[in-house]
C-alpha cells in the first residue's frame, strides 16, 4: 500500500496548501515559494508553491511541455529562476552544499552511450564521489556501500558487465543503484520508466514503494502513468505552467484537478479497487 | 637491408639521444593515450586536430620573434582552446565549425609569418612531422616536466573526470566543481597537444592521441581496463616506432602512427571475428 498521510489542512484540491505528511517524518525537504521560471522569453513556471516533507511519495504529473522537468531542474539549481525562493532541507538553494542528500535520475538516465567503457560496479561507484573528497580513491567503507547497494538492487551478478550490455530493466536498476549509493534522503526521478516493458515498470514501482516504506525515503517522481501515481503515491503535484498540489486519498476524485491541468476535455477513469491487481505489492 | 641483431638494439640504448627520445616518447605516450580516451568518450577527438594546426601559428611566431617555441606554442594552444570553447558556448559556431575557424586562423597566421620572414633557419617540417630522435636536453626537461604534471593530474582526478565525461549534469548534482574540472581538462588537452608535436608532429597528433583509446574501447573492458590498455597501446606504438625509426632511418612519427593503425585494424578484425 502507498504511504499513509495525514490530510489535515487540505481541502479537496489543496491548491496552494502545503502538502502534509506522516507525523514521524515532518521535516521539510523541499520548500518552493512563488517560483517563476522564464525560458527564451516564455513563462514556463508561474508562481509555483509547494512543500515536500520527509517520507512523502509524490507523483508529478502534467502534459508534455508543461514544465515538469523545468521545475525539478530549477529546484535543483541547474536552471535559473526569475523570482521566488527554493529551500532544500531548510537551507536556501544558493547556500545549499549538502548535495549528497539528494539523488536525481534524469529523463535520459538510461539513454547513455552503449559503447561507453564502464562496468556496472564502476558506474555505481561514481555515485560515491563528493567535492570534499576529490582526488582521493574510494575507501573501504565506500566499497562496502557499493557492494551493499548492488546486492540490495539485485544486480551483484552484473557488477563486472559493461553497461552497454544491459537490458532496459537492468539499466534502470543500475542507474537507481548509482543514485542510492550515496544514501540520499530524497530521490527525485524524471520519468524513469519510459521505454521499458510493463512488467519491468511494475518491478521498478515496487522497488520505489519499498524504498519509501522500508527505508523511509522521500520520493518525488515525474510520471505520465496516472494509474501508478494514484495507486501508489501519497500526493500529486500537477504542473502545467501553474502548479497545483493534492493529497491522494482512497475516495479522492482526481478529475477536477486533472481537468485544470490537462484541459476540460480530460477524463480519467480511476477506481481505488483497480490498484489491487497489477499494482498489488508483495 | 642489413640484418639487425639484438646487439644493435642494445647499442642504441647506450646513446644519449636515444635515451632522451625513449623517455620523452614514453611520457608523452602515457599522457596522450590517457587524455585521448577521455576525448573520444566526450566525442571531441577532432579538437586535437584544430588545436594542433593552430599551434603552427604559435611555432611560427616563436621563430619569428626569436622566443622559445614551447611557450608560444602553449600560449597559442590555450588561446585556440579558449576560442573554440567561447564560439561553442556563445552559439556563434557549431562544435566542428568552431574547430575549423581556430584551425584556419592559426595555420594561416603561421604561413604569413613564415613568408614575411622569408623562411626560417630551423626546419619547419620537423614541427609538421615531428622529430623525437633530435630532442635536445633542454627540450626533454620541459617535455618531461609537463608530461609528469599532466600524468599526476590524471592520476589524481581521473574518477572525477570520468564522472564529468559520463554525465555532466549528474556530476554537478554530486556537488563536483564541473566548471573547474572542465577548464583544467581543457588546459591539459592543450598542453598534451603541444608536447606531442615534438613526437609525431602537427599532422599526426590526432591519430597519436585517438588511436590507442579507440583500439582499447573495442575490447569490451571496464573503464580501468580500457584506460590501461589504451596506455599500453600508446607505449607499444611509441617504443617500437622509436626503435624501428632509429634502426631503419625512417620517420619516427610515421612508424609510431603506422604501428598504432596496425594494432587498431588487427584488433578490429579480431573482435569482428571473435
Amino acid at each position: 500500500m502507498k504511504g499513509k498521510v495525514d490530510l489535515e489542512g487540505c481541502d479537496e484540491k489543496c491548491d496552494g496548501h502545503q502538502l502534509t505528511s506522516d507525523a514521524r517524518h515532518s521535516g521539510k525537504v523541499i520548500e518552493v515559494e512563488g517560483l517563476t521560471v522564464v525560458r527564451s522569453g516564455q513563462t514556463v513556471i508561474q508562481n509555483a508553491s509547494f512543500v515536500v516533507h520527509a517520507g512523502d511519495y509524490i507523483g508529478m504529473v502534467g502534459p508534455n511541455g508543461g514544465g515538469k522537468t523545468t521545475i525539478l531542474k530549477a529546484v535543483l539549481g541547474v536552471i535559473p529562476f526569475v523570482s521566488g525562493r527554493v529551500r532544500l532541507f531548510g537551507h536556501d538553494l544558493r547556500h545549499f552544499k549538502d548535495w549528497g542528500r539528494i539523488a536525481y535520475l534524469s529523463q535520459n538516465a538510461i539513454a547513455f552511450d552503449e559503447q561507453f567503457p564502464l562496468s556496472v560496479r564502476e558506474l555505481v561507484s561514481l555515485g560515491r564521489l563528493t567535492r570534499k573528497r576529490m582526488g582521493r580513491p574510494l575507501g573501504r567503507e565506500d566499497r562496502k556501500t557499493v557492494e551493499g547497494t548492488l546486492k540490495y538492487m539485485g544486480i551483484s551478478d552484473l557488477a563486472k558487465k559493461r553497461i552497454g550490455q544491459l537490458s532496459g530493466g537492468q539499466k534502470q536498476r543500475v542507474v537507481l543503484a548509482k543514485a542510492l549509493v550515496r544514501d540520499p534522503s530524497i530521490l527525485i526521478l524524471d520519468e524513469p520508466v519510459s521505454g521499458v516493458d510493463s512488467q519491468t515498470q511494475e518491478r521498478f514501482y515496487k522497488l520505489l514503494s519499498d524504498l519509501n516504506l522500508e527505508r523511509k525515503m522521500t520520493i518525488l517522481m515525474v510520471s505520465h502513468d496516472l494509474a501508478a501515481v494514484f495507486c501508489r503515491m501519497s500526493h500529486m503535484i500537477c504542473v502545467n505552467r501553474l502548479v497545483r498540489t493534492s493529497p491522494i486519498t482512497d475516495h479522492f476524485d482526481p478529475n477536477p484537478i486533472l481537468k485544470e491541468t490537462y484541459g476540460e476535455h480530460f477524463q480519467f477513469a480511476y477506481h481505488q479497487h483497480q490498484c489491487k491487481g497489477e499494482f498489488k505489492d508483495g | 637491408m642489413a640484418e639487425i641483431g639484438l646487439n644493435d638494439l642494445a647499442d642504441l640504448l647506450g646513446y644519449q639521444f636515444f635515451q632522451f627520445a625513449l623517455i620523452g616518447g614514453i611520457l608523452v605516450a602515457i599522457t596522450c593515450s590517457w587524455i585521448g580516451l577521455f576525448l573520444i568518450l566526450k566525442k571531441q577527438s577532432m579538437i586535437t586536430d584544430g588545436i594542433a594546426h593552430s599551434v603552427f601559428g604559435g611555432i611560427a611566431l616563436g621563430l619569428f620573434l626569436g622566443i622559445n617555441v614551447l611557450w608560444t606554442s602553449l600560449a597559442t594552444a590555450l588561446a585556440s582552446m579558449t576560442g573554440i570553447t567561447y564560439l561553442r558556448k556563445k552559439g556563434m559556431a557549431q562544435s566542428d565549425s568552431a574547430i575549423a575557424v581556430m584551425m584556419a586562423l592559426g595555420f594561416s597566421t603561421g604561413l604569413i609569418l613564415i613568408s614575411l620572414a622569408g623562411g626560417f633557419n630551423v626546419d619547419v617540417f620537423s614541427y609538421l612531422f615531428g622529430s623525437i630522435l633530435t630532442i635536445s636536453k633542454g627540450e626533454i626537461y620541459s617535455v618531461a616536466t609537463v608530461a609528469i604534471l599532466a600524468i599526476a593530474y590524471l592520476w589524481t582526478f581521473h574518477r572525477e573526470l570520468l564522472s564529468l565525461t559520463f554525465d555532466e549534469e549528474d556530476s554537478r548534482l554530486l556537488g563536483l566543481p564541473v566548471t573547474l574540472l572542465s577548464v583544467s581538462f581543457n588546459i591539459l588537452v592543450a598542453v598534451a597537444i603541444v608536447i606531442s608535436i615534438k613526437v609525431v608532429g602537427i599532422i599526426l597528433v590526432t591519430a597519436f592521441m585517438v588511436l590507442p583509446g579507440l583500439t582499447a574501447i573495442q575490447f569490451n573492458l571496464s573503464f580501468k581496463g580500457t584506460a590501461v590498455t589504451s596506455i599500453l597501446i600508446g607505449l607499444v606504438g611509441v617504443i617500437s616506432g622509436i626503435f624501428l625509426s632509429a634502426l631503419f632511418d625512417v620517420a619516427a612519427s610515421g612508424v609510431i602512427v603506422f604501428v598504432m593503425v596496425g594494432i587498431f585494424v588487427t584488433s578490429a578484425i579480431y573482435n569482428k571475428l571473435g
